[in-house]
């Protein structure tokens, strides 16, 4: 149970990095690699700045903005400089290595001492239940996780309802249409290089945000915890776009959010089961690039399938 | 309304793919006024039309534009009093977005774009007459991806969003070239009504003749990057696609002349 609700709560912080990296994979159809880079950045300033006794959610903010930052150069040297997105943030992801190291003072920032969301958590949990173990279905529980996985699962709502409005707004259907036709958005008057950048940065802030609370979660920042990540998040969207089907923003959205707590959960069992943690992202890999090309191949097989 | 002073912009300039797409364009345009830009594949008629709407910024030459020197405006920042549709119908719509949204980004064209819902109720009640009055039964279908929807239709609504704020000047590349007869045959009878009853100032491009002839109140012809003719008032109402094709040919004949007496000259004398 312990095991289930860790997944739970490590899948629903994570929809945070993956609705990040819908942003830009799917609606601006970048790629964007800077996503390893801001997700360590922003675990690196939040905490730093918990250690120093700043409260949780000043921490967390500064965190999400300080990924916002680094997403907006990233977009800036992609439009502005003319450089390939990919390599944009490439450049990103590798000057922010250093910066990280310099925000943290040295690669590992343990926060075991520190007020985090996750202490008030298990306080508000305490407060709530008493200290001694719940029964869940009939499971022992201890109901710090539970606040703790509440509290995730209200950050991941409200960050998805917050996205879903925003995009209905006028300046969210612009920077929609920026990564569905750009040509038609110059046309209507709209800045497609503004609305790459503030995409770009929204994005980051979402994936540093999810950075935050990950390192609050675990109970430390590290310089090495941001590899992979993007391809964790392309896998959490794409799990996603299979079970809600749907390409509506709403559907796609709640879909992020449950393909990163089942990939999670998928996780969890495998490793129960003894798979090897080295190994994990060479499968999160295999898998993403399966999920890529077999509808294509299928496509190819169907249409082929007459001729032959 | 418009005025384009010695426009002149080379592709490529210096290289074997050099090409001298404009090579000094006058024109006035006076405020109302429907000109067809008619010329063969290559004589800079869509370069103009992308030179006036900022696609790029010209070598030489100055453009104004409603009082305006927009000559180094961003194409972002004339699409402020610029409606356009493209030749291609898929250029002019975002696929994946309802046709409401796609409605919706062009009543803020040239606006600023902030919190506001972007699918505001004082937008949707005259979207579903406007689109109804197409005749096409879209009205029902507003909450479709536009990428649904036929090449004459997409096209037919593309022009409904240029002109649901009323432009100060309507562009109109080769906007039923790529349709078939019938959904071209619609959207050009469309757009001549838009046209008639806001009184738009418009440029149309088109290698028609037919549609040349049959509408607007002016046709520039143009040849290799220069404006070879300015057919206007009368000359323009008697106009037949016959004329058309004899000054064509006029200016072919006289083309293959000064090659000739080039060569020969070339022969005398070099």
């Amino acid at each position: 149970m312990t095991l289930l609700l860790g997944a739970l709560t490590l899948g629903l912080i994570l929809s945070l990095l993956a609705m990040g990296v819908y942003v830009s994979f799917r609606i601006f159809s970048i790629p964007d690699i800077t996503t390893d880079g801001s997700i360590t950045l922003g675990a690196a300033v939040a905490a730093v700045l918990l250690v120093g006794g700043t409260s949780p959610i000043l921490a967390t903010g500064a965190g999400a903005l300080a990924g916002a930052a680094a997403g907006a150069l990233a977009g800036v040297i992609h439009t502005r400089f003319k450089i390939n997105a990919l390599l944009a943030g490439i450049l990103v992801m590798t000057a922010l290595y250093s910066v990280n190291l310099h925000v943290m003072g040295r690669s590992n920032v343990p926060l075991l001492q520190a007020n985090t969301f996750a202490t008030q958590g298990e306080r508000l949990g305490h407060a709530l239940f008493g200290a001694g173990p719940l029964h869940l279905l009939g499971w022992p529980v201890a109901p710090g996780d539970l606040a703790v996985l509440a509290l995730a699962l209200l950050a991941a709502v409200a960050a998805g309802v917050t996205l879903y409005l925003f995009f209905r707004t006028d300046v969210g259907t612009a920077m929609r249409a920026t990564g569905d036709n750009p040509q038609m958005v110059r046309a209507l008057g709209a800045d497609v290089d503004r609305y790459t950048i503030l995409g770009l940065a929204l994005s980051n802030g979402l994936v540093a945000l999810s950075g935050a609370l990950l390192a609050q979660y675990q109970g430390f920042a590290d310089a090495q915890m941001g590899i992979g990540m993007i391809v964790w998040g392309l896998a959490s969207v794409i799990i996603g776009e299979a079970l809600t089907g749907s390409r509506s923003l709403g559907l796609a959205l709640a879909g992020a959010v449950l393909g990163s707590v089942l990939f999670r959960l998928l996780v969890a069992v495998a490793l129960r089961w003894g798979l090897n943690p080295n190994d994990l992202k060479l499968i999160t890999a295999l898998f993403v690039f399966s999920a890529l090309v077999l509808p294509r191949f299928l496509a190819r097989r169907r249409g082929g399938a007459p001729a032959a | 309304m418009l005025e384009l002073h010695g426009l002149r912009q080379t592709f490529n300039p210096g290289t074997v793919n050099e090409v001298r797409a404009l090579q000094g364009v006058d024109v006035t345009l006076e405020e109302g006024s429907f000109v067809v830009v008619l010329g063969t594949n290559g004589s800079g008629k869509s370069t103009l039309l992308n030179a006036v709407a900022g696609s790029f910024l010209l070598d030489e030459g100055r453009i104004r534009l409603d009082g305006h020197d927009v000559t180094r405006w961003p194409e972002h920042r004339r699409a402020r009093l610029i409606g356009r549709v493209f030749q291609n119908p898929f250029s002019g719509t975002a696929p994946g977005m309802s046709i409401a949204e796609n409605f919706a980004l062009a009543a803020r064209r040239g606006r600023p774009r902030g919190l506001g819902w972007a699918l505001a109720p004082d937008l949707m009640g005259p979207l579903r007459d406007r689109v109804a009055a197409l005749r096409m039964g879209l009205e029902d279908r507003l909450d479709n991806a536009i990428g649904s929807l036929s090449g004459g239709q997409r096209q037919a609504l593309t022009l409904l969003m240029a002109t649901w704020l009323r432009p100060r000047l309507l562009l109109l590349d080769e906007h039923t070239a790529a349709l078939d007869p019938k959904s071209a045959d619609q959207v050009i009878t469309l757009s001549d009504e838009v046209i008639r009853r806001d009184g738009l100032t418009t440029m149309m491009v088109t290698h028609s003749m037919a549609q040349a002839v049959a509408y607007g109140d002016r046709i520039l012809m143009m040849h290799r990057g220069r404006v070879v003719h300015d057919f206007r008032g009368a000359e323009k109402r008697r106009l037949r696609p016959e004329d058309l094709i004899d000054r064509f040919d006029e200016i072919r004949r006289r083309e293959q002349l000064d090659e000739g007496a080039a060569a020969m000259l070339r022969d005398l004398y070099v």
